[in-house]
C-alpha cells in the first residue's frame, strides 16, 4: 500500500501532496433495556488527498473508492489551483519520518467471537438492570476497532500505523412517576479485548446512583466554592483551556493572539497544564499525528503562566513555533485540524488529598463525574453527573443537575488548591470540533478546588 | 445495486431490505476572511438488513465493489445473535410515492466559482476591522435507493446547500461569537444571503454593550436558535423507542393536553425545498406528515418499522439508516405552528428585530439566542441548566445589551404549559422551523 501511495504522490503535479488511506475493522454490540439492539461486524475504508500549490490554498479530496486514487490526486490539484492566495500557506519544517508504528493490541478484538462480545455486554447491562426495579431502561454499547492507517507525503514521510480502540458504555435510567434520572459509565481505551473485562462493579455503581438521584434535590443556583473530582476536573481543563490552546483559533487572528500571548498569567502558581499525545497506552495517544509529525508532551501552563500551544504544521509556521503533533482527523473523510490528545492538570503536592481541599469550606459543592462539556472560548459549560453539597467542611447531601458556568479568565485564576491524587480518566465518546466528532481524547487531573464558580439552577 | 444484493439474499433469508446511498460534496472554506481551501468528497455505501428465523441482523459496507454474498453472510451472522422481531416489510403497493421535489438543478450544477462567489459576498458584507469572519459553503448531491424482498422500491436524487457564517470579535478579554446559516435544497438567492447578513449584524450590534445580568425567576424569550434546549426533551420523549422503553414522560399521554393550547408541532418530510424532505423513508415507507403535538395535546409518537412492530402500530415513516448499523428513528423537518397558523415559510426578514416582537411587555428579562452544553444533562427529564452563550438583557421593553456569566435553568414540560407569546420571526434553523417563544418563570442565576 505504501508503494501504491508513493507512486500516486510522485505523479502529483502539486508542490506538496499527502495521501492518507484507512481501513478500519470494527464490531459493535448494543443493548437497550433487556433487548439486544444489534451485533455487527463492519469494514470501512477510504482515502484522503490534500495538496498545496505555490500561491494557492488547500485542495482536498476524500473518497471511498480507492480505484479513484490517481483521479482524486488530480482533482485535489485542480481544486487547490482554484484557491488563489496572496499570502501563501507555509508548512513548518519537519524531518521526514519512515516507520511502522504498531500499538499494542492487548487481546486482538478481531480474533474474539461476536457472541463473546455480546455476552460481555449482556453482563454489564444486566448488572445495571439488576440494581433496582426503578431502573426502567438502559442503553449499553460495546464497540471495538482496529484501524490501519497509511500516510505518505511528498517530503519523504511514509508511515503505517495500527491503532486499536475499545469502548464500553452504559447509561442506566431510573424512573419513579414523573421523575427520571440517569447514571453513566464509559470506559474507552486504545487497547483490546483483555482491557475491558471485570467492570461489573462500576456499572452497578452508576445504576445505583441513578436510583439515588430520584430523591435528590436540584442544586440551588448561585456562586459557590466548588471541588471538582478527577473526572470533572479533566473535562474542565479540556473545555476551559484546552480549546483555547489550539493554535488554529489564534493563528489568523491578531486580537486572539494578543489575548493568548505566551507569558500571560492565567492561573495561580499551583496550576500546571499540558497535552501529551505520546503518553503510553492512553486513548488519545498516537505515535504520529495525521500530518506525520511525532506526538509529544507539550507544556501549556507552567506555574500559572501560558507557555505553549498546540500546533499543526500550518499554524506552527504562521506563528514561528514548532509543530507539536496535534493535527488530527477523525477519519479519511476529514482534513486534519488542530486537536488535543491527552490533556492534563498536573498533580499538586504529594500527599495533599481531598480532605485538605474541603476542610475550610463552609458552604460549597462537590461536583462529580461528567455528562459533558462545551466551550465558546471565553465562556464554557461543564456538566457534572452528580454532586454533593459541602457543609462545614464535610460532604453533605446528594444533589442533581449540577452544571457549572465557567469563564476562562475568572475560573482558571480561581483554582487555589490542587490535590496530589492524579488519575487519567479514559472515557468513551470524545471531542467535537469543526464537524469532526467523536475524536478519541483522554483527560487527566487530580481533585481541584475553585474558590468560586457559578452553578445554574433555581435561585 | 439494491436488486443485486436483494437477489443475493434469495433462499438464504426469510426477508430483507436494503439502502444504497451515494453522496458527493463540494465545499469551500474562508478562514479569517480569506479563501483557504476547496474540497470534494465522494462516498458510497450499502446497508442490508435480513430476517432469519424471525431474528434480525444487519451489515454494511463502503467497499467500492461490494460482494453481495459476503454482505449477506455478515448480515446472517448478525441475525444469529439478534432478537426475534415480528417485522413486516411494506409491499410493492407502498411504492406509490408522494410527489416532492428534492432535486434542484441549480444546486447540483452550481460551479466551484459560484460557491466561491457566494462565500466572498458574505465575507465582504460581514467584514469589520475588529472581527474575524469565517464562511463555509457546502453543496451536496445524494442518490438514494431503497428496496425490500416484499417488492417495494424507492429512489430519489436530492440536493442540499449550507452556507455558514461566523463572526468572532475579541476586544481585550471579551470574546463574542455570532453565527448563522442558510440551509436549503435549492440555492440561496442574493436576498437570502442578505437576510443572513442582517441576522448576524443585528445580533452583533445589540451585543457590543455588555450589561449586568439579572437574576431570579424571569420572563425569557427563546429565539429559534435558543429554543434547542427546550425542544430536545420533547424530541426524545416523542420517539416511539423511548415510549417502548418506559423512559418517556409522555408515554400514555396521547390526547392529553399538557402544553399550552396554542402549541402545535409537526414532523413533515414533505415540506418543499428542505434538504431533510424525501418521498420515502430509509425503510421503503412512503413519507407523510405526523402531528406530534396538536393544540397542546400529545399527538402521535414517531416510529420506524421495528419499533412500530413492537408497539403494534404503523411506522410513521421515520426510519433512518446509515451505512453501518440498523435503522433507527429519526425526525425529518420539525415545524412549530405559529399563532397565525403559518409555518414553514422563509420569513422575509426574520431578525430585523431581536425577540420577534415579544419584548414590549417585559420589564426585566432575557432574550436567549444560544446556550452552552445543550444535550449534555439529564435531557429526557425535561430539566435543563446551561450557561448562556449569547443572550441579551431586556429592561422596560428594550434590549439594553449582552449578558455574560449567567446561567438559565428550567423544565421544558413546566415552561411549555403556558407560553407567554409566539414571535413573528418564524424561520428555519437546520431542519427545525419555529418562531421565538416567550416563556415565563425561567431561573436565571449570575455570579
Amino acid at each position: 500500500m505504501k508503494d501504491r501511495l508513493a507512486a500516486a504522490v510522485k505523479q502529483s503535479r502539486a508542490g506538496y501532496t499527502e495521501i492518507r488511506v484507512e481501513r478500519t475493522w470494527s464490531s459493535a454490540v448494543a443493548f437497550r433495556g433487556r433487548r439486544l439492539e444489534t451485533a455487527t461486524v463492519s469494514e470501512d475504508q477510504g482515502g484522503f488527498v490534500r495538496v498545496l500549490n505555490n500561491g494557492c490554498g488547500w485542495g482536498i479530496a476524500s473518497f471511498t473508492s480507492l480505484d479513484e486514487l490517481p483521479a482524486m490526486v488530480s482533482r485535489a490539484y485542480e481544486l487547490s489551483r482554484a484557491v488563489r492566495l496572496d499570502d501563501p500557506i507555509r508548512l513548518a519544517e519537519t524531518p521526514p519520518e519512515v516507520a511502522d508504528a504498531i500499538l499494542e493490541l492487548d487481546g486482538d478484538v478481531r480474533g474474539i467471537a461476536l457472541s463473546d462480545k455480546k455476552k460481555l455486554l449482556d453482563r454489564y447491562n444486566g448488572a445495571m438492570l439488576a440494581v433496582s426495579n426503578a431502573i426502567v431502561d438502559t442503553q449499553s454499547s460495546y464497540r471495538d476497532e482496529v484501524s490501519e492507517v497509511w500516510y505518505v507525503n511528498s517530503e519523504g514521510t511514509s508511515l503505517y500505523q495500527l491503532r486499536p480502540e475499545v469502548v464500553v458504555s452504559g447509561t442506566a435510567i431510573a424512573r419513579r412517576n414523573g421523575t427520571i434520572e440517569k447514571g453513566l459509565e464509559s470506559i474507552g481505551l486504545r487497547k483490546g479485548w483483555n482491557s475491558v473485562q471485570n467492570f461489573e462493579h462500576q456499572f452497578r455503581v452508576v445504576a445505583q446512583r441513578a436510583v439515588d438521584l430520584l430523591d435528590a434535590p436540584r442544586v440551588r443556583g448561585g456562586a459557590y466554592p466548588v471541588i471538582l473530582d478527577n473526572e470533572l476536573a479533566g473535562v474542565f481543563i479540556h473545555e476551559a483551556f484546552g480549546h483555547l490552546s489550539e493554535a488554529d483559533f489564534v493563528y489568523e487572528n491578531p486580537q486572539a493572539r494578543e489575548m493568548m500571548t505566551l507569558g500571560r498569567r492565567f492561573g495561580k502558581p499551583v496550576l500546571n497544564v499540558g497535552d501529551n499525545g505520546a503518553a503510553k497506552g492512553l486513548r488519545g495517544t498516537l505515535p504520529y499525528d495525521d500530518e506525520g509529525t511525532p506526538t509529544q508532551d507539550t507544556p501549556l501552563i507552567k506555574e500559572g503562566i501560558l507557555v505553549g500551544r498546540l500546533h499543526s504544521r500550518e499554524t506552527a509556521a504562521k506563528l514561528g513555533e514548532r509543530p507539536t503533533g496535534n493535527a488530527r482527523a477523525i477519519s479519511f473523510r476529514h482534513a486534519p485540524i488542530v486537536r488535543m490528545t491527552n490533556t492534563y492538570i498536573a498533580p499538586g503536592k504529594k500527599g495533599v488529598g481531598f480532605n485538605d481541599l474541603i476542610s475550610d469550606i463552609k458552604l460549597g459543592v462537590y461536583a462529580c463525574g461528567a455528562f459533558g462539556g462545551q466551550t465558546m472560548l471565553e465562556n464554557f459549560s461543564f456538566t457534572a453527573g452528580w454532586g454533593y453539597m459541602i457543609r462545614d467542611g464535610k460532604v453533605a447531601e446528594l444533589v442533581k443537575d449540577v452544571v457549572l458556568a465557567g469563564n476562562l479568565f475568572q475560573t482558571l485564576d480561581r483554582i487555589d488548591h490542587i490535590a496530589g491524587d492524579f488519575t487519567w480518566n479514559q472515557m468513551g465518546g470524545g471531542c467535537g470540533k469543526g464537524g469532526q466528532f467523536p475524536l478519541p481524547v483522554t483527560e487527566g487531573a487530580p481533585h481541584v478546588r475553585i474558590e468560586e464558580a457559578l452553578i445554574g439552577g433555581d435561585v | 445495486m439494491i436488486d443485486r444484493v436483494l437477489d443475493a439474499t434469495r433462499g438464504k433469508v426469510d426477508g430483507a431490505d436494503a439502502l444504497w446511498r451515494r453522496e458527493e460534496q463540494t465545499a469551500v472554506a474562508f478562514e479569517s476572511g480569506r479563501l483557504k481551501a476547496a474540497g470534494i468528497s465522494e462516498e458510497a455505501g450499502l446497508n442490508l438488513r435480513v430476517l432469519v428465523g424471525g431474528r434480525m441482523g444487519v451489515a454494511g459496507t463502503t467497499a467500492a465493489k461490494p460482494d453481495p454474498a459476503e454482505l449477506v453472510g455478515r448480515a446472517r451472522a448478525s441475525a444469529e445473535l439478534g432478537e426475534i422481531v415480528d417485522l413486516t416489510f411494506p409491499g410493492a403497493a407502498a411504492s406509490t410515492l408522494p410527489p416532492i421535489p428534492t432535486f434542484f438543478d441549480r444546486t447540483a450544477n452550481a460551479s466551484l466559482a459560484e460557491l466561491i462567489r457566494m462565500g466572498r459576498l458574505l465575507v465582504e458584507r460581514l467584514s469589520r476591522p475588529d472581527c474575524q469572519v469565517n464562511v463555509a459553503v457546502e453543496r451536496e448531491v445524494a442518490d438514494t435507493a431503497v428496496g425490500n424482498t416484499a417488492g417495494a422500491r424507492g429512489e430519489y436524487r436530492a440536493t442540499g446547500i449550507a452556507v455558514t457564517a461566523d463572526l468572532t470579535r475579541i476586544a481585550g478579554d471579551d470574546v463574542l461569537m455570532v453565527y448563522d446559516q442558510y440551509v436549503g435544497a435549492d440555492m440561496p438567492s442574493d436576498a437570502d444571503l442578505e437576510t443572513l447578513v442582517r441576522s448576524v449584524e443585528t445580533r452583533l450590534t445589540a451585543a457590543l454593550r455588555v450589561v449586568t445580568p439579572p437574576d431570579g425567576a424571569l420572563p425569557v424569550v427563546f429565539t429559534p436558535a435558543g429554543l434547542a434546549a427546550v425542544v430536545l426533551p420533547l424530541e426524545q420523549a416523542l420517539s416511539g423507542k423511548t415510549v417502548l422503553q418506559g423512559s418517556s414522560p409522555l408515554a400514555g399521554k396521547v390526547g392529553a393536553t399538557i402544553f399550552d393550547e396554542r402549541l402545535s408541532i409537526f414532523d413533515d418530510p414533505l415540506t418543499p425545498g428542505r434538504p431533510a424532505s424525501r418521498p420515502v423513508d430509509d425503510e421503503c415507507v412512503p413519507s407523510r406528515a405526523t402531528g406530534l403535538v396538536e393544540r397542546g395535546a400529545v399527538g402521535r409518537f414517531v416510529y420506524d418499522l421495528e419499533t412500530a412492530a413492537r408497539a403494534k402500530t404503523q411506522s410513521t415513516g421515520n426510519g433512518r439508516r446509515g451505512v453501518f448499523g440498523k435503522p433507527h428513528i429519526g425526525y425529518t423537518n420539525m415545524l412549530f405552528r405559529g399563532t397565525d397558523g403559518a409555518h414553514g415559510g422563509q420569513t422575509a426578514a426574520p431578525l430585523q428585530m431581536l425577540g420577534g416582537g415579544l419584548i414590549a411587555d417585559i420589564d426585566d428579562g432575557l432574550i436567549v439566542d444560544d446556550l452552552i452544553g445543550v444535550g449534555q444533562g439529564n435531557v429526557i427529564s425535561g430539566a435543563f441548566s446551561h450557561p448562556v452563550g449569547l443572550a441579551y438583557r431586556v429592561q422596560r421593553g428594550e434590549v439594553t445589551g449582552r449578558v455574560k456569566d449567567a446561567a438559565v435553568a428550567g423544565n421544558a414540560y413546566e415552561l411549555l404549559k403556558r407560553i407567554g407569546g409566539f414571535g413573528g420571526d418564524g424561520r428555519w434553523l437546520g431542519s427545525r422551523w419555529s418562531p421565538s417563544l416567550l416563556l415565563e418563570g425561567v431561573s436565571v442565576a449570575r455570579r
